[in-house]
């Protein structure tokens, strides 16, 4: 990543993190910051809500501003542990509680409860009901919905009961939403701005992750490459390889092969074709036909372990500046050629250790059931053709119905 | 000597082509877009061109289109380094008569531009697996069962290029001369640019094989 990640501002906002939340996640994010456990500051919260119901009220003030603080979002946040000793934190914490409640004490307990326990519900609902989390499923957001409509309903029906008369509560009701209005329309434009700066940094966020991808991996394996590809110059041969090895790397990350005609012979097969050259040096071209989905994996595997020994033959023995390879999906059967265009030999009078080589590939295809044969003349190159018959369980590939 | 156009946005891959052609043949002209290319074929009207898949400003098809257009007639020979088969089949259906990949060395690429001055196709091992598991296949029917089908021969012929033997190798090995051979593979060719052209298409953009 960039090194020049830019400094932490001195001071931020507590940051919500809708992981830990239990109503709005503002004890938690305040917890954090403090560097509390949570649980301190619910406490915290809760005894002053029962106060009089002041601790809801800055419940809800301190929930509105931090979601609304949401731009700082996408700045670093690493909440650093303050100086003071947890001990200190905690004592801190506390008598800010006590302070809080002799401050209460003194306005009063008794007319708070008729407006700020309601309007807290009410709040409350309305925050349950609109705040929301991308990770949240549908079933949670619509729980979430109908909680917050049911919380904020029982808000204003006990605004209702607790107020004098009928009229009354209406008025207060009224005068709220015309205050609610009104903050709305101060506050909406730079609310919309604040969205829609949030886009385009999330947008600017998604290029940056993808070009940051595609530069690790330009880094990682073509630029590593190159450097090897300048060091050994003087090696054509090691150069050529090296630079085929990427090719077909980079060829892989940028096509891949999709699951839907996922051939399992044709990728086994390029992989053993990888690793032929990086082993001895010699290009070896895969083309393989038709699909093979439906054969069962075990017996693939013996057949390209026998292509693979093939391979390693002619790489080793032909002299063959390039080694092919040819599969071929049958109806009723697999074919796979091996072939180089090198010196050859007479099959008949073959040198002990190629005759073990042949062998092994022989005994390879046979154990599935398969045949191996060679062909090969002194100076005419060598094919190795192995055959694996399918077997009638096998699935049948859909008869096409003529209509 | 046969006259040649080379279409290539890379310098590097034209200076090796070049170097690998000369003295061979006649090159006439170079080119390194799209529009480029046209002009300078349209100019020089060459035997053949050596055209790269992928150019700035269109790809090959998009030459091959221009020049078309433009009532010049030459053959052209597709030489890239992708693999994929949309690309690869493009390019054929649009009239290319052959394609090869860049891996190809001098002497094969030569080979590949005289035959396909004389008008014959040329496969290389991957278009003909292409062109195999193309045509085996359920393309559907486009009532044309002739060109649908390979034949027999076509078929053998097909194997035996996509297993890496050259056109002389084959014609020994089926007990037929290079000219049948070549034949067998003009008209693989000309099915391919003429059956069921959506299907076919359609197989090319999911097959993207490596």
């Amino acid at each position: 990543m960039t090194p020049d990640v830019p400094a932490r501002p001195r001071w931020q906002l507590p940051r919500i993190d809708s992981r830990e939340r239990w109503v709005g996640g503002v004890a938690a994010a305040v917890a954090r910051e403090i560097g509390v456990q949570p649980l301190v500051i619910r406490a915290a919260f809760a005894i002053l809500a029962l106060a009089g119901g002041w601790g809801l009220l800055f419940y809800g003030l301190a929930w509105i501003v931090l979601a609304v603080a949401q731009p700082d979002r996408l700045a670093p946040y690493r909440p650093e542990p303050k100086a003071a000793s947890p001990i200190h934190r905690h004592i801190a914490v506390g008598m800010i509680v006590v302070g809080l409640l002799s401050l209460f004490s003194q306005i009063g307990f008794a007319f708070f409860p008729k407006i700020v326990v309601p309007a807290g519900f009410i709040l409350t609902g309305i925050l349950i009901a609109w705040t929301h989390s991308q990770d949240e499923s549908g079933v949670a957001a619509t729980a979430r919905t109908v909680i917050g409509v049911v919380v904020g309903l029982g808000g204003l029906i006990a605004f209702v009961l607790v107020s004098d008369s009928f009229v009354n509560s209406l008025v207060v009701v009224l005068v709220a939403i015309v205050i609610a209005a009104g903050v709305g329309l101060v506050a909406f434009p730079s609310l919309a701005r604040i969205g829609r700066e949030l886009d385009v940094e999330r947008q600017d966020r998604v290029r940056a992750d993808e070009r940051a991808r595609v530069a690790a991996h330009l880094h990682d394996s073509v630029l590593q490459t190159l450097a090897l590809i300048q060091r050994h110059a003087d090696d054509p041969a090691r150069t050529a390889q090296l630079a085929r090895q990427q090719e077909r790397e980079l060829r892989q990350w940028l096509y891949g092969t999709p699951a839907t005609r996922a051939t399992r012979l044709g990728p086994a097969l390029e992989a053993m074709a990888a690793e032929v050259d990086a082993a001895h040096g010699v290009p070896v071209t895969v083309i393989a036909v038709g699909d093979t989905t439906d054969v069962d994996q075990g017996r693939i595997e013996p057949l390209v372990a026998a292509a693979r020994e093939a391979a390693v033959n002619a790489a080793k023995h032909s002299g063959a500046p390039r080694i092919d390879v040819f599969a071929e999906r049958l109806p009723d059967r697999i074919e796979v050629f091996v072939r180089d265009t090198g010196q050859g030999f007479d099959p008949d009078t073959v040198p002990a250790d190629r005759r073990g080589l042949a062998d092994s590939i022989r005994g390879r295809m046979q154990r599935v059931g398969g045949s191996a044969t060679v062909h090969s003349a002194p100076g005419a190159g060598t094919e190795v053709e192995l055959v694996l018959p399918l077997l009638v369980d096998t699935v049948e590939p859909q008869q096409e119905v003529s209509s | 000597m046969i006259r040649v156009v080379l279409v290539d946005d890379h310098a590097l891959v034209r200076a090796g082509v070049r170097a690998e052609l000369e003295g061979h043949v006649d090159l006439v002209g170079e080119a390194g877009d799209v529009g480029e290319a046209v002009d300078v074929i349209v100019a020089t009207k060459p035997d053949v061109v050596v055209c790269d898949v992928h150019l700035p400003g269109g790809n090959a098809p998009a030459v091959i289109r221009g020049v078309v257009d433009r009532g010049v007639t030459t053959r052209f020979l597709a030489l890239s380094v992708s693999d994929a088969a949309e690309d690869v089949i493009e390019v054929i259906r649009t009239g290319a008569r052959g394609y090869v990949t860049k891996t190809i060395n001098g002497a094969e690429l030569l080979d590949a531009v005289r035959r396909i001055n004389d008008g014959d196709a040329v496969f290389s091992p991957r278009l003909a697996g292409f062109v195999l598991d193309a045509f085996s296949a359920d393309l559907g029917a486009s009532g044309d069962p002739e060109l649908d089908q390979l034949t027999a021969r076509e078929q053998e012929v097909m194997r035996l290029l996509a297993r890496g033997y050259a056109y002389k190798e084959i014609a020994r090995r089926l007990s037929i001369s290079t000219k049948t051979v070549e034949t067998h593979a003009s008209a693989v060719l000309r099915k391919l640019q003429l059956s069921s052209r959506n299907e076919l298409a359609r197989w090319a953009a999911d097959r993207r094989l490596l």
